[in-house]
């Protein structure tokens, strides 16, 4: 993809160069027809000035009618020449013709009008004659002249071009850079851009009210979520004291406890998801603090202790190798907990007996990554595709998750500006990895 | 000990009043902020929960009458999850603790017991079981005299039921007091049995521990009483 700036200029340096070339071809064939027409003009000029001259003075001066010489004249530098000379031709001479003269034992070639015309009954020829040389050198002036003048004014209008391009797109360009990493309405910068042209600020009036109206909807929509989540939550409160108030009774029948406990535990998996979804739309309208500074490899141990009698029950080795560490700003600690534990957590589930979960930390271009690998059965195409949707869970799968996890995941990394990817090849594990900018 | 339960949901402010008076407490019920607010002005309480999603109240405000008036009481801040401005807000005004709905009733017990005891300057007494001394000043459990090394985790886990003795802790309940309201689904009984074995395991390199047991299919309790 090329610039507008650049689109732009590029059409105006191509179109330039298109006319100057045009130019080049046809202006010197044009200014030699006129160089020529000028020239010629010049040589009737001085025929008929010869002419006069004759008229008034008579031809003796010139030529005496008895002799058969010549008559001649030419300047110093035999750029031009007059000949007159007696003639026994009958017709009527009156031509222009490219000639060569022989003129001090130098052979120059003229341009030379050739007209006759007779005195007291003797046929004179006057010859009048311009050097082609001198010619064609004032046509060369002329054509350098003409290239430099054409090559400034190609730069001159260009570099003017190039400004002003420049500066009517300006706008534009704050515009797009407005546009640039929006990963949320609520953030886009909503101060018009100051501009004159019409059709940026209709531009920028436009995405403005886009960008309110979507941030409207998105607001509703979370709004929404939030509301139907606490509607939800109090009555599962309710049920939740009735159940437990009725668990403690003494001396309860066993089959009696169980079938409570068991509603516990469904009621519990509403209460997760209720919460989950709460979580999501709080996240997503950054209601959450982000004022903690920490370790990633202090956190990430952290969770390894609390994970790892799991994992020893289960036979599942947790391997972990920190290369490098990284202190992360501004961030929500209890969350970034749970971005990690849930994947932690959920490689362990997903590794058979005798498999190991691997724990890796390492910098590298300025870019801090975490990668979390498996040895379990890994995943289908398919099935990569929804990894990070809500309530998708993997098939197969013996967990008891509502398959929210790896959303909540995704939306507090996306929260805290992580990157967060997966690649799996089925029957050897999966990978998943944070990106974290050293910058940010 | 007086508790004031305001509360606009009356079957969840029920429920309540029904669990803690089991456990001897004085229960009085407010629905709305103005019965609570009355209420507060004429009796003394030691505690007080408080709903923050009243809707003719602001919560926050019955906390700032009370502690004008000179209350003494103790606030615990019952509120929706997450709603981290307002628990800042809630410590900030003087609430004593905060816990999400739904919350366990053990787990709002055993908040209710650690701020009077941080109130009254109650220290808490050895709880003997058996061969073993539950320490709970000192956060170890010995057996005859030798510390059982437990992890923090682990101790937690076994505090939790030993102060709740005679009472079965589902799995889901000490979940949830051991970790939190963690921010995941992925809550799983075989959490709590693994840490349960490991514990077992540990106390029998010392003695027998007939006292945890395994309440089938429901979860574990800690027997003390008959012992």
């Amino acid at each position: 993809m090329i610039r507008l700036n650049t689109k732009l200029a590029l059409f105006n340096l191509l179109s330039r160069l298109a006319i100057t070339a045009i130019l080049l071809i046809f202006l010197p064939l044009i200014i030699e027809r006129v160089n020529l027409r000028q020239v010629d003009n010049d040589l009737i000029q001085k025929r008929e000035n010869v002419i006069e001259l004759i008229s008034e003075v008579g031809i003796e001066p010139f030529i005496t009618s008895d002799t058969t010489e010549t008559f001649g004249s030419y300047n110093i530098l035999k750029e031009e020449f007059i000949s007159l000379e007696r003639i026994e031709t009958p017709d009527d001479l009156n031509f222009i013709e490219v000639a060569s003269r022989l003129i001090e034992d130098e052979e120059i070639v003229y341009r030379v009008l050739n007209y006759s015309f007779t005195v007291e009954g003797q046929k004179y020829l006057l010859e009048v004659g311009k050097s082609i040389s001198s010619i064609q050198q004032a046509r060369k002036n002329i054509n350098r002249v003409l290239i430099v003048f054409l090559a400034s004014v190609i730069i001159f209008t260009l570099m003017a071009d190039l400004q002003y391009t420049r500066k009517i797109l300006q706008p534009l360009g704050k515009i797009t850079s407005k546009l640039k990493g929006i990963s949320n309405p609520e953030t886009f910068d909503k101060t018009p851009v100051i501009t004159t042209t019409h059709d940026f600020s209709r531009l920028d009036r436009a995405l403005n009210e886009l960008m309110t109206r979507i941030d409207e909807a998105f607001r509703k929509e979370k709004e929404i979520t939030v509301n139907i989540s606490h509607e939800l939550l109090t009555p599962v409160s309710v049920l939740r004291s009735k159940l437990e108030n009725i668990l403690l009774i003494r001396d309860l029948n066993p089959e009696v406890s169980c079938k409570i406990e068991e509603s516990l535990r469904t009621l519990h998996r509403l209460q997760t998801l209720v919460n989950s979804l709460l979580l999501i739309a709080r996240l997503e309208s950054r209601q959450y603090l982000r004022e903690d500074t920490f370790s990633v490899n202090d956190l990430l141990k952290e969770i390894v202790s609390e994970l790892n009698p799991i994992a020893v029950d289960k036979g599942v080795f947790i391997k972990e190798e920190y290369e490098d560490d990284f202190m992360i700003k501004n961030a929500n600690r209890p969350l970034i907990f749970s971005m990690f534990y849930n994947v932690i957590n959920n490689s362990v589930k997903n590794t058979p007996p005798g498999g190991k979960v691997s724990l890796r930390t390492i910098s590298k271009h300025k870019l801090f990554s975490v990668t979390i690998t498996d040895s379990g059965k890994g995943m289908t195409e398919a099935q990569m595709n929804t990894l990070f949707s809500r309530f998708k869970t993997r098939t197969g799968s013996e967990s008891e998750g509502t398959g929210i996890g790896l959303a909540i995941t995704k939306s507090i990394a996306d929260f805290h500006e992580i990157g967060v990817s997966a690649s799996s090849e089925t029957g050897k594990g999966m990978t998943f990895s944070f990106i974290f900018s050293e910058n940010s | 000990m007086n508790v004031l339960i305001v509360e606009d949901e009356k079957s969840l402010a029920n429920e309540i009043a029904l669990f803690l008076r089991s456990e001897n407490f004085l229960c009085e019920l407010a629905f709305t902020g103005d019965a609570a607010s009355e209420k507060l002005a004429v009796n003394l309480y030691d505690f007080v929960l408080l709903d923050l999603g009243l809707p003719d109240y602001d919560g926050l405000d019955l906390i700032l009458e009370a502690r004008k008036a000179g209350s003494e009481a103790s606030f615990i801040i019952l509120t929706a999850r997450g709603a981290v401005e307002d628990k800042v807000k809630g410590l900030d005004l003087g609430a004593d603790d905060y816990i999400s709905k739904p919350f366990a009733l053990i787990e709002l017990l055993s908040r209710i017991n650690a701020v009077a005891r941080r109130k009254f300057n109650v220290n808490s007494q050895d709880m003997v079981l058996g061969d073993f001394v539950l320490q709970i000043q000192a956060r170890k459990l010995t057996c005859r005299g030798n510390l059982v090394d437990l992890t923090k985790k682990e101790y937690d886990l076994l505090q939790y039921l030993v102060l709740n003795h005679e009472k079965v802790l589902t799995r889901q309940q000490l979940y949830e007091h051991i970790w939190g309201n963690i921010l995941d689904d992925q809550y799983d009984s075989n959490f709590i049995d693994v840490h349960i074995k490991n514990i077992r395991k540990k106390l029998s390199l010392h003695a027998s521990a007939p006292w945890l047991e395994t309440a089938r299919g429901v979860g574990y309790r800690v027997i003390i009483d008959n012992l």
